[in-house]
């Protein structure tokens, strides 16, 4: 742990030029607004000084502060007022510092933890990571996660925006990774584009590269398919309208037997005439043997008349038979 | 391809309860050159060895389980009533749908070095029960050959069963070493069994075990040299043109095997517990094993969707019956409407099933 007499700096103005301004090795900020920061800094000025190391070029280092340097820069400023930590500052020291600095005060979108795990790795072993560190960024602690957030510094910038903002689920990026350049660009734009749930869209990437391996084609093929693209051009449609109407196309070429199963089913039983209120579930994915029927009545009264009406329905005896034979 | 080859061990780690066990002094007088290392049975082992499952390692273990164990099966499916001969888990072949790539959370081919010495217990137990036949295999861990180089563990083990009346052992493999055991003197009551797929199956995701036609091969000689043989469609694969390419392996065995000395054979389809696809993802991203339509079995495990099953079921058994008809076909973890559908005939339950393959051990090896 670090030692509090190791914190000793001095307050030194610094020329902006002279710092290193490269997400170095303890940022651990990605797709920040500096707007509301640039505001409060024209407003009171920078009432946390960064603190920075000196690096064997002799220019500086940002240890913390690197959104309030970029709000600066904007700004206009040529210099400002930095701690300055003594050359003893150990490297591993350094990046603790800022990480304590940032936890005190925001949540890290996902990439900023993947940025944070990465920088550990190199002064700290797996097993340190996954026991100290992951359970403090609200990360489960277990390898298959820290690789998971490791790997998102693999992907475009594009899709870690999507992964920062909440719009891409960390699951499939973790998909994504092992996925071409070009498509996983484009099941980015598919996901963004919409307004899917993390779920949907776990479920989803996984129909998508099913079917391309079963096809034999490219998922920019799929996702460019005739019937996905008319959804997606059909302006009478809202985007949850869009979402439900894509993932019926995949699931139907993903599960063509089980989804013809179920829509024949569903004529079967609507040719049926049932009483109102009366439904016929199948077991799920027809796996099972037992089918359930469900009621709906208000009285007693209204429940006799609809169990007998119901007995007078003759096709009844079909009801297993509607899916067979797809 | 050349014919198939023996594993290459890089390293023998040796538990301290394991050393004074017989099974441990003949595998490393069997292997003299390859490194040792003591180690103790609570060390961690390295992430990466487990997930890589670390398979040219030897680990040899005093085991503290139960050696015999009934097959747990699976729940809402009809299961056989295999007893499982514990003789060590992993396996240095590679399949990409093998079910301990998540079923095993320590690497190396564990191997239990105390089995010969807790044999008496064992023959114990099943001669205590004679009214019962137990049906033992030692291939459901690991696979009952492919280390019978360095384990000898034909030696014993054939003379053990061959002695009992109301046992068999089944020895199920994907290799061709079967030169250790034809000339064995102990071949009564003896099973010697092989997994069967396609040749592309086989080439593109069973790694490093024996071609079909080296499998059928090898199953010919152990005929020949008296062995009752038996084969297990499983896991069975949907892909276009499965069913062309499975009756090449039928007709493989018209060509070469006897089928009235076999007492079963077994068919199952592809099942996976959903956890194991990412392990297989993880290990073989380019295999095709979950292209097909899986749907969430009644045991929670993904399977074929259930038409999908019985085609597949229906047409190889129809095949299977042409070429004899006295096969012993049964299904592995399926329902009885499946049976129905597939074979015209159900055992209904887990007991049924049993009996029946009771039956063809008393028909095909008389006591």
């Amino acid at each position: 742990m670090m030692k509090k007499n190791l914190l000793k700096s001095s307050l030194v103005n610094i020329v902006i030029s002279d710092i290193d301004l490269t997400p170095g090795p303890f940022c651990m900020s990605f797709h920040f607004n500096l707007e509301p920061l640039k505001a409060s800094i024209e407003k009171y000025g920078v009432i946390n000084p960064p603190y920075l190391l000196r690096n064997p070029d002799n220019n500086f280092l940002v240890v913390a502060g690197y959104a309030r340097l970029m709000a600066v820069i904007e700004l206009g400023w040529h210099d400002i007022a930095c701690h300055v930590l003594p050359d003893s500052f150990s490297l591993f020291n350094a990046l603790l510092f800022n990480l304590n600095d940032n936890l005190i005060h925001r949540q890290f979108n996902s990439i900023e933890k993947g940025m944070i795990l990465q920088r550990l790795t190199h002064f700290i072993s797996t097993e340190e990571i996954v026991t100290n560190f992951m359970p403090i960024l609200g990360i489960p602690s277990n390898k298959q996660q820290l690789e998971l957030f490791l790997g998102l510094d693999e992907l475009e910038e594009r899709i870690k925006i999507s992964i920062a903002i909440e719009q891409l689920s960390i699951r499939v990026a973790g998909l994504l990774r092992h996925i071409d350049k070009n498509d996983r660009l484009k099941i980015n734009n598919l996901f963004t584009s919409l307004k899917w749930s993390f779920n949907q869209q776990w479920e989803t990437i996984q129909w998508i590269k099913e079917i391309a391996s079963r096809e034999g084609c490219s998922i920019n093929k799929i996702i460019n398919s005739k019937d996905i693209n008319e959804v997606l051009h059909n302006t009478t449609m809202n985007k949850p309208q869009k979402v439900k109407a894509i993932v019926r196309i995949l699931k139907f070429r993903r599960f063509p037997s089980l989804s013809k199963a179920e829509k024949l089913f569903i004529k079967g039983v609507s040719n049926l005439s049932l009483p109102l209120g009366v439904k016929i579930i199948p077991p799920p994915f027809f796996e099972g043997t037992d089918y359930k029927l469900e009621v709906t009545f208000r009285k007693g009264e209204d429940l006799k008349e609809k169990l007998a009406n119901l007995c007078n329905v003759p096709e009844l005896k079909h009801i297993p038979d509607f899916w067979k034979g797809i | 391809m050349g014919p198939m080859k023996r594993f290459k061990v890089r390293r023998i780690l040796i538990e301290r309860e394991a050393e004074n066990d017989s099974l441990s002094k003949k595998i490393i007088e069997q292997l003299p050159n390859i490194p040792r290392e003591r180690v103790g049975s609570n060390e961690l082992a390295l992430w990466e060895d487990i997930e890589e499952m670390d398979k040219d390692s030897l680990r040899l273990i005093h085991y503290k389980g139960e050696f015999l164990k009934p097959c747990p099966g699976t729940r809402r499916y009809i299961c056989c009533g295999y007893q499982i001969l514990n003789v060590g888990i992993n396996c240095p072949m590679d399949c990409s749908y093998c079910f301990l790539q998540s079923y095993v959370n320590q690497p190396s081919l564990r191997l239990f070095t105390n089995l010969e010495d807790k044999l008496n217990v064992i023959g114990e137990f099943i001669d205590n029960h004679p009214e019962r036949i137990f049906r033992i295999g030692t291939g459901e861990f690991t696979d009952s050959l492919a280390l019978n180089y360095i384990t000898g563990w034909t030696h014993f083990l054939l003379p053990f069963f061959s002695s009992r009346k109301n046992c068999i052992l089944e020895l199920k493999t994907k290799t061709s070493f079967t030169k250790d055991i034809i000339n064995s003197r102990y071949k009564k009551r003896i099973v010697i069994a092989w997994s069967l797929n396609t040749s592309r199956i086989i080439a593109n995701e069973e790694e490093k075990t024996a071609s079909l036609k080296e499998r059928i091969i090898s199953a010919r000689e152990c005929q020949k040299a008296g062995f009752v043989v038996a084969f297990h469609f499983d896991p069975l694969l949907y892909y276009s043109g499965w069913e062309n390419e499975y009756e090449e392996i039928i007709q493989l065995l018209e060509r070469y095997i006897d089928p009235t000395s076999i007492i079963w054979i077994s068919i199952g389809s592809f099942r996976y517990m959903p956890d194991l696809k990412w392990h297989i993802l993880k290990r073989f991203p380019d295999t095709h094993i979950f292209d097909g339509e899986f749907i969430t079995g009644l045991d929670g495990k993904q399977r074929y969707f259930k038409p999908i099953r019985v085609e597949m079921y229906a047409k190889l058994s129809e095949r299977l019956k042409k070429w004899y008809d006295n096969l012993g076909i049964y299904f592995c973890m399926e329902s009885d409407d499946v049976w129905e559908q597939s074979l015209g005939w159900s055992p209904k339950n887990s007991s049924n099933l049993s009996k029946y393959l009771d039956n063809r051990v008393r028909m095909v090896m008389p006591a």
